[in-house]
């Protein structure tokens, strides 16, 4: 039973492991006893940032056939520490080193020799062995995720109901309407119901809700909570934030010194993205239209989602380096979004009633010494706290103007 | 007959006045653009109609020296031009900042702000992205003596441009000069620890 639903469900995984496995022993056959890991992979990510095995020259030269032209030994102390060779007076590596502009190549003295013998066994067969072994791996370390993404809770699902009522106003509102005609149809024409009482309750519980439905509508006019806009590329702020825990700021670097948060240059994305060419969910397709972006010199042209009108001056240095307020305090969980949705609604109510709860770092901040009037009150005992409303948070011209 | 036609003429206006939305529609504004709402001047990083290149947020012109900024006279477009540039940087370049308990403040938020995803909270090389494996290049051990044997001023060329191996890309548009050198400093710190 398992074994035919398995091959059933995924015929070429099983395949895929035969010829893995048909390649693998072939190639123990054919190869010194000791046996190689994941780890060379690993080890040897950092060669290939100037190095490739038969893809031409990089910083460094191609290594394919280097186990050919020089012995072993001489390979591994070169590995270790190149320049040692060279200021040591060795022909061969000092030939090496000009012919490669005099670009020194860095030490690698966390390498033992095992593990430089390794790399340079995983030259010779091109990187095969290894690369079969690290994806096996991978696939492994997977599972952790799936779980967390099964897990919910029910504050999630209650914000998600509430954005799903917002999107669906305009059905509520036509079902009413009908439901209102209906019922007057039914009470001065046909007179199918004859208890009159049932048409008034119809009518009243329709309006209701309709009136709802105007006022709900009317009030969100120029807001545009549960805004969520599809981007030009397909980036998960869920994984760079969430799973691989890159701080905000990193790539939302002027967001403290600035009245943007920013959107990051296309450089800042390739500072991972020179490495990582394949994402787990969209494989190679979306980090291709970076590169795109960057070698061709044209802008991607992400979607604002939170939108200020603009007789509304914000800022988020304010908030950010003197209110020491947290990214999600305003902008939800970005951290959990794939797709970023504006989940509070921007609106005046929202920005004053915060002003009137949120203390100000009125004793560590210098800025404040000027509100002598405030810290004679304090001194006083009059006022245990001061609120951003004390300072002005409240005046009509602080963000109108 | 008279009332049928009413319910329409009263329901077609309202169906279009009513608003379903999709995730990709902002909704409806009052007055929009007529009022004070969207007002005509060009947005930072929206397109631009007027400029060459289409685009509002213009790179300052070449040689350009922001007010208050030292140029940093180092660039190097190709490879071999780069290294020449970080040995000549390594000997020239000082730091101009003190040491002091703020600066070491700033280094640290800097740094793990910055850093420490990739060479670890305490600098070992041993950040969250090396170990979940999912950045596959173990990145510098900055407190052994690889790096705490160079000068302030190659530091601070690798900070700024990147890398010579290209592993680490460059963060001087992410990092202030001040706080590069903020950094540097902690880093110093992390040592001693």
């Amino acid at each position: 039973m398992i074994i035919k639903g398995f091959v059933s469900r995924n015929p070429w995984k099983l395949q895929g492991f035969f010829v893995i496995f048909l390649f693998l022993s072939s190639l123990l056959f054919s190869l010194p006893s000791f046996s190689q890991t994941a780890e060379t992979e690993t080890n040897f990510a950092i060669c290939k940032a100037c190095h490739t095995i038969g893809g031409g020259k990089l910083v460094g030269p191609d290594l394919k056939g280097v186990t050919e032209k020089y012995d072993e030994a001489w390979l591994v102390k070169f590995i270790q520490n190149s320049q040692a060779l060279i200021d040591a007076g060795d022909p061969a590596a000092i030939k090496v080193w000009e012919e490669n502009s005099k670009i020194p190549m860095p030490p690698n003295p966390q390498l033992n020799e095992e593990q430089v013998k390794d790399i340079i066994l995983y030259i010779k067969n091109d990187g095969k062995i290894a690369a079969s072994e690290i994806a096996a791996g991978e696939d492994e370390t997977k599972t952790p995720d799936e779980v967390q993404v099964e897990e919910t809770d029910a504050h999630k699902l209650l914000a998600e109901m509430k954005q799903e009522d917002a999107r669906h106003m305009k059905t509520t509102f036509i079902v009413m309407i009908i439901l209102i005609f209906i019922s007057l149809f039914d009470l001065i024409v046909t007179k199918i119901v004859k208890w009159r009482w049932i048409h008034t309750i119809i009518i009243l519980i329709s309006l209701t809700i309709g009136g709802e439905v105007i006022f709900v509508e009317a009030t969100s006019l120029g807001r545009q909570q549960y805004y969520q806009p599809d981007q030009p590329i397909w980036f998960s702020h869920k994984v760079h934030s969430g799973q691989n825990q890159i701080e905000c700021e990193y790539c939302h670097f002027t967001a403290d010194k600035s009245m943007h948060a920013g959107i990051p240059p296309v450089q800042v994305c390739l500072n991972c993205h020179n490495q990582v060419k394949e994402g787990k969910i969209t494989g190679t397709e979306e980090i291709a239209k970076i590169h795109d972006s960057y070698n061709n010199g044209k802008p991607i042209e992400w979607v604002k989602v939170h939108n200020l009108p603009d007789h509304v001056y914000f800022n988020h240095a304010q908030h950010v380096n003197i209110g020491q307020l947290e990214c999600e305090e305003c902008h939800g969980m970005v951290e959990e979004m794939d797709q970023v949705i504006q989940v509070e609604d921007l609106s005046m109510r929202w920005c004053i009633d915060c002003h009137r709860i949120t203390e100000v770092q009125f004793a560590s901040n210098r800025f404040y010494d000027h509100y002598k009037q405030l810290h004679a009150l304090i001194e006083k005992g009059e006022k245990s706290s001061v609120k951003v409303v004390d300072i002005g948070g409240e005046d009509c011209q602080k963000c109108h103007y | 007959m008279r009332y049928i036609r009413l319910f329409i003429l009263i329901l077609i206006p309202l169906i279009i006045m009513a608003c379903n939305r999709g995730k990709n529609n902002p909704g409806y504004d009052y007055l929009g653009s007529h009022d004070m709402y969207y007002t005509k001047f060009y947005k930072a990083y929206a397109p631009n109609p007027i400029l060459k290149d289409s685009m509002t947020n213009q790179l300052p012109v070449e040689g350009t020296v922001a007010r208050g900024k030292m140029p940093f006279p180092y660039q190097g477009s190709t490879l071999p031009e780069r290294a020449v540039n970080q040995s000549k940087a390594s000997k020239e370049w000082m730091n101009p900042v003190t040491v002091s308990d703020e600066v070491i403040a700033a280094g640290k938020w800097h740094y793990q702000m910055f850093c420490s995803t990739c060479h670890g909270v305490a600098g070992k090389g041993d950040g969250y992205l090396y170990t979940s494996k999912l950045f596959l290049a173990k990145p510098t051990s900055l407190v052994e003596s690889y790096v705490q044997g160079k000068p302030d001023g190659e530091i601070y060329y690798v900070i700024t441009y990147g890398s010579i191996s290209g592993l680490m890309g460059p963060h001087g548009s992410q990092i202030l000069p001040a706080d590069r050198w903020n950094i540097i400093y902690y880093v110093r710190e992390l040592a001693k620890k």
